[in-house]
């Protein structure tokens, strides 16, 4: 079976001089690019010799050194665990440490960590077969091309953004990369590239930005966008709708995709159905289906091997060849499936999971604080922010911009709880766990502290 | 107009030095985006993307510059 990398050493012999990336300001041919990884490995080559683990993770940064080690590494046989670019020093360490004392079975390409409930991140077993699979869904499911110059924007250890280099290198089309939308000039000017077509991911808090601060320059692309992808979080009816006004003539994809499943199902909202919620069908290498307790089922070669070092977690959600998710849903007449919501306490901030056991486990390790939980609360560009009641220790004061910046150094950026508010006690249920339903409650019109 | 600025800005972004004069880079995409609209549903202005620059966001000066260059135009 031909891997990642062997496509892209494909393309260097077929398309040399072909674009395969640009990222902070040049651009480099397929050619330049696979000379880069074959020499990266050399280089790697001899201080890996010595390593007893084949997993090395990475700072999945915006760069061409990023993309070069991710195929090197895999080259000698290493599983890639790319974490976020901002992660604290302290906590790529001791992932890095962990993941030392695993091996990982022949055939794996990543380990991608994600969000759970339990508190702790996980790490997602990606094999090599999972993304030649899902590159060929997204090929067949929304019209990736040779001729396609793809603008990445978000962070590349995440499914979102990871998965589309896949049928980009598998193709032999071009990736732009830019960090984020923060310089929304650098965003738009990607779209100069002399290319035909041009296609990006979105996440929907991306587009609720777009729509908001600059739709005259989006709609001034729509002749240059072929199409758009969005997923990892809701998007409202109302923002589906503005972007098919703005963009009569591209394709805009609506996913079901999620780093255990990998990218299952999808649906061009502006080529007929327009419903909030709908994911469409599966593509080729997927198949679903709605379990008895109403909760979203998949099967097919898109499915996580299994969580790292953990069997036991494995099993209780991937059993023969069926990966059982959190995810509420329905098949509708059509044969599509929609999204009702999820049945577990994960918030989700504009796409990015956040464990609120995580944030309080963090939390509870500073100074002052006796007790406290998280919970989302409306935000109007995310849908869904973080917020931390906190219970603070008899005669004690707890600053909450100490709270925060503390908890900055112990998670990933977009888990640290944006609002704060001071509670007597933290209510709780008979058996003890945070009452998480009675705050969802009292919280859920939060505007004044959330708006 | 200053402090009424910092309040309802350290309201919206509590973990957000307004004190600095690096605001920008400190600020990822949605501090920008959350400052932006925040300005603009107070004042009631119009402001797009081509005013999210650095220099706009240099520090709590600049967006009082900002709001201040915006009203006189409106």
């Amino acid at each position: 079976m031909m891997i990642l990398g062997d496509y892209l050493a494909r393309n260097a012999s077929l398309y040399p001089d072909k674009p395969a990336l640009v990222a902070g300001g040049e651009s480099f041919s397929y050619s330049q690019l696979q000379c880069r990884v074959e020499r990266r490995a050399e280089e790697l080559r001899r201080s890996v010799a010595s390593s007893s683990s084949r997993i090395v993770c990475l700072r999945a940064l915006p760069s061409v050194e990023y993309i070069a080690d991710y195929f090197a590494y895999q080259r000698l046989g290493f599983a890639v665990a790319p974490l976020a670019k901002d992660i604290p020093e302290e906590v790529f360490e001791a992932i890095s440490a962990e993941l030392s004392s695993h091996a990982v079975a022949e055939g794996t390409a990543e380990v991608l960590y994600t969000t759970g409930t339990t508190g702790k991140s996980k790490g997602v077993i990606i094999s090599h077969r999972t993304i030649i699979a899902d590159a060929e869904n997204l090929i067949h499911g929304q019209g990736f091309s040779h001729e396609l110059a793809f603008v990445i924007n978000g962070p590349l250890n995440h499914i979102g953004s990871l998965s589309k280099m896949y049928p980009v290198i598998m193709l032999g089309a071009t990736m732009i990369i830019v960090d984020g939308l923060k310089d929304l000039d650098s965003f738009f000017g990607a779209f100069s590239y002399p290319a035909e077509k041009m296609a990006t991911f979105l996440v929907p808090a991306s587009i609720r930005i777009l729509l908001q601060f600059c739709p005259e320059r989006l709609a001034a692309l729509a002749d240059k966008i072929d199409f758009i992808e969005t997923g990892a979080a809701a998007i409202s009816q109302s923002d589906m709708e503005a972007l098919c006004r703005l963009l009569p003539k591209s394709r805009l994809y609506n996913t079901y995709a999620s780093t255990e499943t990998g990218i299952v199902c999808t649906v061009d909202f502006n080529g007929g159905k327009c419903k909030a919620g709908c994911l469409g069908r599966p593509m080729p290498n997927s198949e679903i289906f709605i379990t008895d307790k109403g909760t979203i089922a998949c099967k097919g070669k898109t499915l996580m091997t299994g969580y790292l070092g953990d069997p036991q977690r494995t099993s209780s959600i991937l059993r023969d060849g069926v990966l059982y998710t959190s995810d509420s849903g329905y098949i509708d007449e059509d044969g599509m499936l929609n999204l009702k919501g999820r049945e577990d306490d994960v918030i989700n901030v504009g796409g990015f999971k956040v464990s609120p056991l995580e944030v309080e486990d963090a939390a509870m390790s500073f100074e002052g604080v006796s007790d406290c939980i998280c919970i989302p609360v409306p935000h109007p560009i995310t849908g869904a922010a973080p917020k931390l009641l906190v219970s603070v220790k008899d005669g004690t004061e707890v600053d909450f911009r100490s709270l925060g910046r503390y908890l900055m150094t112990r998670l990933e950026r977009h888990k640290v709880p944006l609002f704060y508010e001071k509670v007597d006690s933290v209510k709780r249920t008979f058996n003890g766990k945070p009452d998480r339903k009675f705050y969802l409650e009292t919280h859920k019109t939060d505007i004044k502290t959330s708006k | 107009m200053k402090e009424h600025i910092r309040k309802i800005l350290e309201e919206a972004l509590p973990l957000v030095d307004f004190d600095s004069d690096f605001l920008f880079s400190e600020l990822d995409s949605l501090g920008v985006a959350a400052i932006l609209m925040k300005l603009s549903d107070e004042y009631d202005i119009k402001l797009d993307a081509s005013d999210a620059t650095p220099m706009n966001l240099k520090n709590l000066d600049s967006l009082v510059s900002l709001v201040e260059r915006k009203l006189s135009t409106r």
